[in-house]
């Protein structure tokens, strides 16, 4: 056993030493397989954190949406239903919620208003989100104004401004009050924008929901399932797909490794065939390019990594935000919360590694079955 | 005894540039003795001794080191016995580059798993006997051709070979250099290595030192025998 | 199919695992009929060559196929909310006929290249090659296996689509009919214990019997397949409950899960090595009179024996370690 770990070592040792004797080209590979790894963990980081800000985010909304729809589009909802809701078995509550998005012209942001269940802000006096506040330079106490629905200014005092542990969703948030809302949005008096349903047992949702489209054929129950369902499916889906678009990078890189794995240099065959004539065995060589393979992977699985992990948690993925997020222009800054597992890094080992290995078998093979005695031809 | 028994090796068989390199070749080497293969380049000398070094399998006939038929045995174990039987010098120094004069007297020992410290401390040994223990730390392109000479059969000398095979070990040396390394392989010879070397220099095959020289031509054996 | 990256990874990694099992499989034919160890022939050196490339293929695809059964789990696991009722990976592989084969094939091969090692450790210290018509049969027996989970598995991701919302409708078209299904059949916890213990402990008798004395070979070999059934069975039936301190949730997979220590990966390993290391010991027993094995083979079916009963008596130290401190108090 001892025999066989300094055995090991030693083989180790050589290879440390006939890595660092040839930096040009092995410091090339370990670039580009470096950049590789940081690209794909940074879509993996990126995703997946988003899923987690947005389950965050859900995990405090409503058990059950209801929404109208005429002619397949949406609409504003009578109060009324409400009422009638509140008496299907089950139901503790409904509320009707107003809110909605606002574009601003003049900043090219989107807001979104919204009109809180508790403590909503007076007349007059709103609450914005540090996104808002960032950008338009408003603090508490400062007047601020934005256009309504019919174009015409409205001025607000800002009440506060909302810090959250997710900020992501909170940035662009403008919380006032139900009567500036309706003056804001033009929405009337009888209508809300949806309703939301506090329900005790998770197993009725479906028989709740079914009794309200009974009772009103224009709703459209949502759960709160499914809407996580959704958007894991939109996050996954979308990592997925730049993945299958990276794959061809991935593939560039795989031929690029296997050029570089066949293209041994005269001087390391001349070196390979040294060592087997002085006594190596081919498992020894190939044991050697085994922890050539270990040495490279480790190190640019590595660096690819922890840089990954500092560019989506530290910069807020500023190299390519634009293709991940993209359903608004209004996150200036933010920080997503640090999340890893080790579901993500097995497929970053997957993805990155086993491609890697599997082109340099063959050329590994090929370059340690040199013949012992073509040194002495 | 490290006896030949009618082989014949054959590259490329079966293609138009089929080429014969040794024809049914026998031959008996007594151990602790020193043998001189001669004969010109194009002879099969080195194709034999590789035969004889476990390098290479021969394509028919057999070859017997102490008894032990070697011809039939899988690369593994033909490694093994290479690495623990014999030593080999080359015809260039076939030294690695860029790492030290130690590291490379080590090289041959690091599939045996031996203890690192005691490895070391043979390895100097052994440089110790060629006065180059002072060089023990330079890199291999700093070091004379002489000393590289050296360095190289501190090599062979590592694993404790009971035999050392060297092939035109004084091509590329000059007269002075060529005696010194003969004088080396003297003294190896008192300390009963088994030594065989394949040679077209005179200042080999006519050195002392050879207990018999065989001659060669064209892959077959034309003159063998001990010297009166 | 959901483009979820854990999902394309596994692809990728089977697409390239076949590719290197078909390559393999090309050369093992190769070498099972043109063989000659007798001949001096420059092909008999090639082929010989060729050895060393099959065994690292192999050895690599041991590795990934390790990696590839966690990832597949924590795979399942992780969307495992795309689908209505399910609430883990259990309700995930049943969502398509196809989760559970894939699973299977996956252990399946997993246990065959191990073996193939083994007799490739043996045969690499016979000086003739002594089993280098089994090893390559084995070979051949594994591709299929391969290539089969490759499909099966390709099958089994396209089949999944998750239950999303429409734009025109809500929530009426999640049926909530899968929520039963989900849970595995569990065998009622008392006799799983006795089975559970019943089976550790002869397997590991009988290991102890090999490592001293070498006897009972077919023995430990067959113990060993059982006890892997058995432990599997039993993690369903009752460990997995003093894991999780549930009384009902019959998992086998959230073991894996961070929740739990990730107390799933060593017990996994531990119960996948002793029993490719106890079948192995039987695998061998055929060739021990080969002449140049006689003496080999005996010293590493004790070596293997006694892996085999550490591996065992580890997995179980742990199983009862997490008994013992399980607030879950069961008969």
């Amino acid at each position: 056993m001892a025999n066989v770990i300094e055995h090991h070592r030693h083989i180790i040792d050589f290879t440390l030493s006939s890595l660092l004797r040839r930096k040009g080209k092995n410091g090339a590979l370990l670039l580009v397989y470096a950049v590789i790894v940081f690209i794909l963990a940074s879509v993996l980081f990126f995703s997946h954190a988003l899923r987690r800000e947005a389950n965050l985010a859900l995990s405090e909304s409503p058990e059950i949406i209801v929404q109208r729809t005429m002619a397949g589009r949406y609409q504003t909802v009578p109060i009324f239903w409400s009422d009638r809701i509140r008496t299907i078995n089950g139901v503790i509550s409904v509320r009707p919620r107003l809110w909605g998005y606002q574009y601003d012209s003049v900043f090219q942001a989107n807001y979104t208003l919204t009109v809180p269940a508790e403590h909503p802000p007076e007349p007059g006096s709103i609450d914005i989100g540090s996104g808002i506040s960032r950008m338009r330079g408003a603090y508490p106490g400062d007047i601020i104004s934005f256009a309504g629905h019919d174009g015409l200014p409205r001025s607000f005092t800002i009440r506060n401004v909302i810090d959250h542990e997710s900020e992501l969703l909170t940035s662009d948030l403008i919380l006032l009050s139900d009567k500036d809302y309706r003056d804001f949005s033009g929405i009337p008096a009888d209508q809300a924008t949806d309703l939301t349903l506090r329900v005790r047992n998770p197993r009725e949702y479906s028989t709740i929901a079914e009794k309200i489209t009974r009772m009103f054929p224009e709703a459209r129950p949502i759960l709160r399932t499914e809407i996580l369902r959704t958007y894991d499916a939109l996050f996954g889906w979308r990592s997925g797909l730049i993945i299958v678009i990276f794959s061809a990078a991935i593939f560039a890189f795989a031929v690029f490794a296997w050029d570089k794995a066949t293209g041994l240099s005269a001087e390391e065959r001349r070196e390979i065939g040294i060592l087997k004539a002085v006594g190596w065995e081919t498992s020894d060589i190939l044991l050697m390019k085994f922890w050539e393979g270990i040495v490279l992977s480790l190190t640019a699985f590595l660096v690819g990594t922890i840089l990954a992990y500092a560019h989506v948690f530290y910069t807020s993925v500023a190299l390519f935000a634009p293709v991940l997020k993209g359903w608004s222009t209004l996150y200036p800054v933010f920080r997503l919360t640090p999340f890893i597992d080790l579901g993500q890094v097995a497929t970053l080992f997957f993805l990155t590694v086993v491609p890697y290995t599997v082109t340099t078998i063959i050329p590994s093979w090929r370059a340690a079955t040199i013949d012992p005695d073509a040194v002495m031809r | 005894m490290i006896s030949v028994r009618d082989v014949s090796k054959i590259f490329n068989a079966g293609h138009p540039n089929e080429f014969t390199a040794l024809h049914r070749v026998s031959l008996n080497l007594p151990l602790h003795e020193t043998t001189v293969l001669k004969g010109p380049s194009g002879s099969g000398k080195t194709t034999l001794l590789g035969l004889i070094g476990c390098m290479a399998r021969p394509t028919t006939g057999r070859i017997f080191v102490n008894e032990l038929e070697i011809t039939s045995l899988p690369e593994r174990f033909l490694t093994e016995i290479r690495r623990s039987t014999f030593g080999f010098i080359f015809q260039q120094v076939n030294l690695i580059k860029g790492i030290s004069a130690l590291e490379n007297v080590m090289i041959p020992a690091y599939p045996t798993g031996e203890k690192h410290s005691l490895l070391r401390a043979r390895a100097m040994e052994k440089l110790g006997m060629f006065n180059l223990d002072m060089r023990a730390a330079a890199r291999i392109e700093c070091l004379s051709g002489g000393e590289a000479q050296r360095v190289a059969i501190a090599r062979a000398l590592i694993n404790n070979p009971a035999i050392i095979i060297a092939d035109e070990p004084t091509a590329h040396l000059d007269s002075t250099l060529s005696r010194e390394f003969m004088g080396i392989i003297k003294e190896l010879k008192s300390e009963g290595v088994t030594i065989i070397l394949a040679s077209h220099d005179p200042i080999v095959y006519d050195s002392d030192v050879a207990d018999r020289v065989v001659e060669m031509r064209d892959g077959k054996v034309i003159k063998g025998g001990k010297r009166p | 199919m959901i483009l979820n990256p854990g999902i394309l990874a596994l692809f990728i990694t089977s697409l390239l695992i076949s590719l290197m099992t078909i390559y393999a499989a090309c050369h093992g034919i190769q070498i099972l009929r043109r063989w000659d160890i007798a001949s001096g022939s420059e092909l008999q050196l090639i082929l010989e060559r060729r050895t060393y490339l099959i065994s690292t293929i192999v050895t690599y695809f041991l590795a990934f196929q390790l990696v590839s059964l966690f990832l597949f789990i924590q795979t399942a696991d992780s969307i495992c909310h795309l689908f209505v009722g399910a609430m883990c990976a259990v309700g995930t592989l049943t969502v398509n006929s196809f989760g559970y084969p894939t699973l299977l094939l996956k252990v399946l091969t997993f246990i065959i290249a191990g073996l193939w090692l083994i007799l490739n450790y043996a045969d690499n210290r016979g000086y003739d090659y002594p089993l280098i018509r089994a090893k390559y049969l084995l070979l051949l027996i594994l591709a299929p296996f391969v290539l089969a989970e490759t499909v099966v598995q390709c099958f089994y991701f396209f089949g999944l689509t998750p239950d999303i919302i429409t734009s025109c409708c809500g929530t009426l078209y999640s049926q909530s009919a899968r929520g039963i299904a989900s849970e595995i059949l569990a065998l009622p916890v008392i006799p799983a214990k006795i089975l559970f213990s019943v089976s550790m402990l002869a397997t590991c008798a009988a290991g102890m019997r090999l490592f001293l004395n070498g006897k009972g070979v077919y023995r430990l070999a067959a113990l060993s397949g059982i006890t892997f059934v058995v432990s599997i069975i039993s993690m369903i039936s009752f460990i997995s409950l003093y894991i999780y301190e549930m009384p009902s949730h019959h998992c086998p997979f959230c073991i894996v899960q961070k929740e739990y220590g990730y107390v799933g990966y060593p017990l996994y390993l531990l119960l996948l090595s002793g029993t490719v290391l106890g079948l192995g010991v039987g695998l061998l027993q055929p060739f021990r009179n080969k002449k140049s094995l006689e003496h080999i083979i005996p010293a590493i079916q004790q070596k293997c024996a006694g892996a085999a009963v550490v591996a065992f008596v580890l997995f179980t130290s742990i199983v009862s370690w997490q008994i013992l401190v399980s607030s879950l108090k069961m008969l």
